[in-house]
């Protein structure tokens, strides 16, 4: 039973990072319609700068260095759809050619972070952490640090989208982009914030992979992104809480798994979750209607 | 000097292959396959457990059959075949484009780690080694010799998979295939079994895929999960869309000049001290570069697809003038092959 | 005894109907596009298929062609039911459509567009490309020979070489039309076959149509203009709100006062002025 129990406190920590990687993902692409497949790599980026910050040059305390990461990997984002994403997607009308140049993207940042990083694996400075007692659960500072920051980043988001304009004009342009251009939407600045929210997610979401994998290396983004995929496809292409909901049971389902299976599948758990959300549901859990 | 340069040629013919797979699948038929280097990693490791005696010391894996060329790499093409149509099953049938591309970019992630961590499989993260090379004894082939022996091989193998793709390309597959790359609504309202059709064109990009993979481990002697990371699906896609989607003779521009230049020939340029692998970093950052350049300034490539004239088709051209003077009735009425069993009643 | 066997017994036809459809809705979110959709197509004529705006007409075209599927009801080709088929086996079976904006297959010439068209080529099975090039190469050429006369006949000779997306809009309408030809049709489905296009070419296409009805093809038409439906149908199904509300010839329906209640607003008379 305790083993159970450990299983559901890593279920925890894995669902928060996914979670915050989830609404990042689900975010820009119900705003863009098209999948940004670099996104596992602004994770590894945002998880080496913070690494740079943090116990390369300087030696920031972690959160604080996962703030400024997180800003600085919002702006990249911004500075990603100006001159490349965006271009690209006004230009073609089939969206083929901007996912091909999102793929493209993934293959130059993860050799740009190589080249700057080597393969070596990583480590980033963390202050020592006591182990607190949650009920049957058993978990470090660190990680009820993680699923705090979670749980904020949630609650912003879900009060952003329901109740500033700004919300309500993002929420609107997920629906039906050439609706709300008519509407009168700015829909490039919408993008753009869009973006910044996105990068910045990103950023936290690699970062915080990084403290509860317990290391950092180039790739770890770039493996994990299926897992995200599965997570916004079973919640539902543009609904925030069904990529939510999708990470929480990820989460759980890969790290109860890992109890019983090798662990060194239990990613590929989510696979599974993936293939089947396909076949039995395929516009997920909480699809918004037209997204088709 | 010379091995060097056979090397180069090897690849050159290789990777001339997998683009005329990834041709038929995207620039073919629209399909944004983005684990095509698993398919490639299929057909290399099935090539391997093929040809490798049963319970090589050292290695683990399934099979070792011990077979020759070009059975051995048969079977690795027929394997990535086999693999194509279990996912066309799945996820073809209602998935939009983004979707699929998702989902098959997540099988090559996954199948990585699959075969990475199930050592019994394929040897695990160590991977295949120690794979036979195909009538070197015979010959009484160097390892040089060899180089040689197999890049002219491959350079055969090469021309035989051209000249079937093209007979592929240009017969009414082919052209279905592109009908449904550009309106599978309208394709399918003209009688086209669209799912089927994508079907065999993931299925015959595959077979190409697995033989090339099983020409690679073969030239090597091993593969392992190092030569496969995602991205290198990319690199084949860079192939396509430098040279040209669509057309075979672009793949072979395409091949030369992303494949063999951009990619290997600094593999032969010097270590930069106290940076390994640095070299080959921005060599691969440079090609995810170079790919978006050409999409933008060309996304056509560098040898355009070129559309079949009427000459082609044989039939006699026609007086270069507009109807109105012919009977449309009749002219209809024999194209249409009206049958003779309408009621003369029914409003004439 | 249903609308439509009430009409088909009425205009004294004998033969069974060409294209037949019972009881059809279709709900999207809980909004009901069709609704009881029920008619005859008599074989040989040129139906029209008229109805006010959002009544349901598109949807029963793309019903009837396979391009979605019905909540309920069933529908007949000939005596072949084809409820629940896909397009493409629909199409196999002799029921081909144009579409309302035209579908052109851009990255292929014109004369390419047209031999996709044709039916049951054996250069479509890999194994028939591999084994037998000499088979496939006599139907290229007999389909090619086809295809060019087609091509003459629709004045679209001169641009059987050019891509099909270089078209005007015109051209585009007129090789959606010569490309469902080109299928050997038994019904053609037109969804709105005038629709923008000018004056002078809308009395081209009528004639081509008629040039349809006169080769034994049995047409069924969507159609808006009902100036061109005076002139060429010879059999009207009035749709609205999703239900079939009359059938016969349009004389007849422009006394009908709930059809005229139905277009209440929209071009039934002022038509006549045209």
């Amino acid at each position: 039973m305790t083993l159970l129990w450990l299983s559901v406190g890593f279920g925890l920590v894995t669902s928060s990072v996914l979670a915050i990687a989830a609404i990042g993902l689900s975010l820009q692409f119900g705003i863009t319609n098209y999948v940004n497949f670099a996104y596992g790599d602004f994770m590894a980026l945002g998880a080496f700068f913070t690494y740079f910050l943090n116990n390369e040059v300087f030696h920031i305390n972690i959160w604080i260095a996962l703030a400024i990461a997180a800003l600085a990997m919002g702006g990249f984002g911004v500075l990603i759809n100006q001159l490349l994403l965006g271009p690209f997607a006004r230009r073609f009308h089939s969206t083929h050619y901007v996912l091909i140049v999102t793929f493209g993207l993934s293959l130059v940042m993860l050799n740009v972070i190589y080249s700057f990083w080597g393969a070596d694996v990583r480590f980033y400075l963390l202050p020592e952490g006591t182990a607190h007692h949650v009920g049957p659960m058993l978990l470090t500072t660190n990680q009820l640090i993680v699923m705090g920051i979670a749980v904020a980043l949630l609650a912003a988001v879900h009060a952003t989208l329901k109740t500033t304009r700004l919300g309500k004009s993002m929420r609107a342009m997920s629906d039906n982009t050439s609706l709300a251009m008519t509407s009168g939407i700015d829909t490039r600045r919408i993008t753009t914030i869009t973006w910044f929210l996105s990068g910045a997610l990103a950023g936290i979401a690699g970062t915080v992979l990084g403290i509860s994998e317990g290391n950092l290396t180039p790739a770890a983004g770039e493996l994990f992104l299926f897992v995200i995929f599965a997570a916004v496809i079973m919640g539902g292409i543009g609904s925030i809480y069904g990529a939510v909901a999708g990470a929480v049971f990820i989460g759980m389902a890969t790290e109860i798994s890992a109890a019983y299976i090798n662990p060194a599948y239990k990613l590929d758990i989510a696979f599974v979750v993936l293939i089947l959300t396909l076949l039995i549901r395929p516009n997920g859990l909480f699809a918004r209607p037209g997204t088709t | 000097m010379t091995y060097y340069i056979f090397t180069l040629v090897f690849f050159l013919f290789d990777y001339f292959i997998l683009a005329m797979g990834l041709n038929i699948q995207y620039g073919i038929t629209g399909l944004l396959n983005f684990a095509y280097i698993g398919f490639v990693a299929i057909g290399a490791y099935v090539t391997g457990v093929a040809s490798l005696p049963a319970n090589v010391a050292g290695q683990h894996y399934i099979l070792g059959l011990g077979l020759p060329f070009p059975l051995n790499t048969l079977m690795g093409g027929l394997a990535a075949m086999a693999l194509a149509v279990l996912v066309a099953l799945i996820t073809l049938r209602r998935l939009r484009t983004d979707y699929l591309a998702i989902v098959l970019i997540s099988l090559s992630l996954v199948l990585y780690d699959f075969c990475n961590n199930y050592v019994s499989l394929f040897n695990g993260a160590d991977g295949l080694y120690n794979v036979p090379a195909p009538f070197a004894k015979t010959l009484g082939l160097g390892v040089n010799g060899f180089i040689i022996f197999f890049a002219c091989l491959t350079g055969v193998v090469a021309l035989i998979m051209w000249f079937v793709m093209h007979r592929i390309l240009r017969a009414p597959l082919g052209r279905s295939l592109r009908a449904i790359r550009d309106d599978h609504v309208a394709s399918a309202a003209l009688g086209k079994d669209t799912f089927r059709m994508q079907l065999k064109s993931m299925m015959i990009g595959s077979f190409f895929a697995g033989i090339g993979g099983g020409l690679l481990i073969q030239f090597g002697g091993s593969f392992n999960p190092t030569a496969w990371l995602p991205g290198e699906t990319f690199v084949v896609f860079a192939v396509l869309i430098v040279g040209g989607a669509g057309n075979n003779i672009g793949m072979f521009v395409g091949a030369l000049l992303v494949e063999t230049l951009l990619v290997h020939l600094p593999a032969f340029l010097p270590e930069i001290p106290g940076h390994p692998g640095l070299i080959e970093y921005i060599d691969l950052a440079l090609v995810g570069i170079v790919l978006m350049l050409m999409l933008w300034f060309r996304p056509q490539g560098i040898v355009p697809e070129r559309l079949r004239r009427t000459a082609s088709f044989g039939a006699p051209e026609r007086p270069d003038e507009d109807a109105g003077r012919l009977d449309q009735t009749a002219a209809i009425a024999a194209a249409v092959g009206a049958e003779a069993d309408h009621d003369p009643g029914s409003g004439r | 005894m249903s609308v439509a066997d009430a009409a088909q017994s009425a205009a004294g036809t004998a033969m069974s109907p060409a294209l037949r459809c019972a009881g059809i809705t279709k709900a999207f979110q809980g909004v009901h596009a069709v609704n009881g959709a029920e008619f005859d197509v008599p074989e040989g004529q040129i139906t029209a298929l008229i109805g006010p705006n959002g009544a349901g007409k598109t949807t029963v075209v793309n019903i009837l062609s396979g391009a979605m599927k019905s909540d309920h009801g069933r529908m007949y080709l000939g005596e072949t039911e084809t409820t629940g088929w896909p397009s493409y086996k629909i199409a196999r079976h002799g029921l081909l459509r144009t579409f309302q904006l035209s579908r052109e297959l851009g990255g292929l010439t014109v004369l390419e567009n047209l031999l996709t068209a044709a039916p049951n080529q054996a250069g479509d099975s890999l194994v028939n490309v591999l084994l037998r090039p000499g088979v496939i190469r006599r139907q290229e050429r007999e389909n090619a020979e086809r295809a060019l006369q087609l091509l003459e006949v629709y004045g679209l000779y001169r641009h059987r070489d050019t891509p099909a997306r270089e078209l005007s809009g015109g051209q585009k309408k007129l090789l959606e039309i010569a490309r469902a030809v080109m299928g050997s049709p038994k019904v053609l489905l037109l969804d709105e076959p005038m629709a923008g296009v000018n004056p002078a070419l809308i009395d081209v296409l009528g004639g081509y149509i008629l040039a349809l009805k006169a080769a034994g093809v049995t047409v069924l038409m969507v159609e808006h203009n009902l100036n061109v439906v005076e002139r060429i149908c010879d059999y009207v199904i009035v749709l609205a709100e999703g239900r079939t509300l009359a059938t016969g010839r349009l004389s007849e329906l422009r006394q009908n006062t709930e059809v005229v209640k139905a277009y209440l607003g929209e071009v039934m008379d002022v038509s006549a002025a045209n």
